[in-house]
């Protein structure tokens, strides 16, 4: 049993310590220099443990600005689902380094807490800061903009989240790095907003690129909106297929926006032909 | 009549403030991992058992697998969905999370509360709405098994409910 604790806490293990501490020696910043060293020490222990947390708050002792130790303390608390202590360990991260850890904060607000408005308000933040891209995710699901736009369609300003959704795909094309779920989110905002072409076309890329059950799912619900009985039965058929082989929307954490289940495509199968509602599953589940 | 009230009035927070989370975290403080739930034999029935230890209780997420349902999350929210009255006139806003421990059985006990306000801050909800969400969650009589190399073990698990107006809005993770 200990063998396969300790393999699979450390298979969990993030890999928060690659900073390189030499950076602050070089700007003459030699308490940051020591702080940074002395949180070293966290590295190799489970960010939950007793020894992790106390090499990082013996980091903060000798300086408490040391923004890293703040956001590599806050981890545990974000994946336990304390979100009072995380809040406040991460706050200060951001206060001491906004550039480096708002974009963090945001998503985190949404991962975790789909806290929307905070999300957003991160971001655009972080985007007003920098002149340089915003980035991806922590999970490297998504630009940061994506995740913009979910939280946008989440307080019902769809055509807003279109908007943004579809200027970074544009851009995520551009430079061939289009996210895992971008087209599939894109498609169920069209087709939520009554633009069935453009949703059957998105879902086409999404095939393409990254073939998943909810994408088979949304797709099925756009033919049935436009009448195409056959074509919306084999895709829910197609759906229940990839969805039974574990070819679904999947986060380690929590559950993503659009993602569905399996009761909600054999909910579908059984009435496949009766007027449909088009609308999303999971927002009350995600 | 008035004493056994003002008695049973009692008994009920003392049993709510017991379950409200304790926090460690500050130096010197900390516990095995960051939100380990100890055995409280004031509030936890001493029939709920840890199959592997207290020292081998992994998180729901080590395992790889997102977070996992006996019956997946539709099951989970429609419970909640069917069970939860919205307390009228309650306009209080924020987080509830419960965390607890499910066993190799596949049982939960050890339940948590912890509470805060839509800005993070601690809080305490009313608490019809906290009792129905302990009270439902408890009534769950099967989580997920997990296993890791075919071994079975013991997790800690979570739900969060997102309240907005009193309402519950949404389930996480």
């Amino acid at each position: 049993m200990k063998h396969i604790f300790i393999l699979a806490v450390f298979l969990s293990s993030s890999m928060a310590f690659t900073q390189n501490c030499e950076a602050y020696k070089y700007y003459g910043d030699t308490l940051k220099y020591k702080a940074c060293n002395k949180a070293k020490e966290a590295a190799g222990h489970y960010q939950f443990s007793k020894e992790y947390q106390i090499a990082l708050d013996e980091s903060l002792e000798i300086d408490p600005t040391f923004d890293h130790a703040y956001f590599a303390k806050s981890i545990a608390y974000l994946k336990s689902g304390d979100f009072v202590t995380w809040k406040r360990l991460i706050d200060q991260a951001v206060q001491y380094n906004p550039k480096e850890h708002l974009g963090y904060r945001g998503w985190c607000r949404y991962q975790f807490f789909r806290d929307y408005k905070g999300a957003i308000r991160d971001i655009e933040k972080l985007d007003r800061l920098v002149d340089y891209d915003i980035g991806q995710s922590q999970n490297g699901t998504y630009h940061l903009n994506i995740a913009k736009g979910l939280c946008y369609k989440a307080i019902g300003e769809k055509d807003k989240a279109i908007e943004i959704i579809e200027k970074q795909i544009k851009l995520n094309e551009e430079e061939n790095f289009v996210g895992a779920y971008d087209y599939v989110h894109l498609g169920v905002l069209y087709l939520e907003t009554g633009k069935f072409e453009k949703a059957i076309e998105t879902f086409k890329k999404q095939t393409h690129y990254n073939e998943l059950a909810e994408n088979q799912y949304y797709l099925a619900l756009t033919h049935q909106k436009l009448g195409n009985k056959n074509e919306s039965l084999a895709c829910l058929k197609k759906a229940k297929e990839l969805y039974i082989g574990k070819r679904r929307m999947f986060d380690t954490y929590s559950n993503p926006m659009d993602k569905i289940y399996l009761e909600d495509i054999e909910n579908k199968l059984k009435t496949p032909f009766n007027p449909p509602d088009g609308r999303s599953p999971a927002v009350l589940s995600q | 009549m008035r004493k056994s009230l003002l008695n049973i009035s009692i008994l009920i927070s003392m049993l709510y403030s017991c379950q409200t989370e304790k926090k460690s975290g500050e130096k010197g403080d900390y516990l095995r991992w960051v939100g380990d739930i100890e055995q409280n034999d004031q509030i936890d029935p001493p029939e709920f058992k840890i199959c592997n230890g207290d020292d081998n209780i992994f998180q729901y997420f080590n395992i790889g697998e997102g977070p996992v349902y006996h019956g997946e999350k539709s099951k989970i929210v429609h419970t909640f969905h069917s069970k939860y009255n919205p307390i009228t006139g309650n306009n209080e806003n924020g987080f509830i999370r419960i965390r607890f421990v499910v066993n190799c059985e596949g049982t939960a006990g050890r339940f948590r509360v912890l509470q805060s306000d839509d800005t993070y801050q601690e809080t305490e909800f009313d608490q019809a709405i906290v009792s129905q969400l302990l009270n439902i969650t408890k009534g769950f009589e099967n989580w997920e098994v997990l296993k890791i190399n075919e071994t079975v073990v013991d997790y800690y698990m979570y739900l969060i409910f997102k309240i907005a107006d009193g309402q519950l809005i949404e389930i996480l993770p």
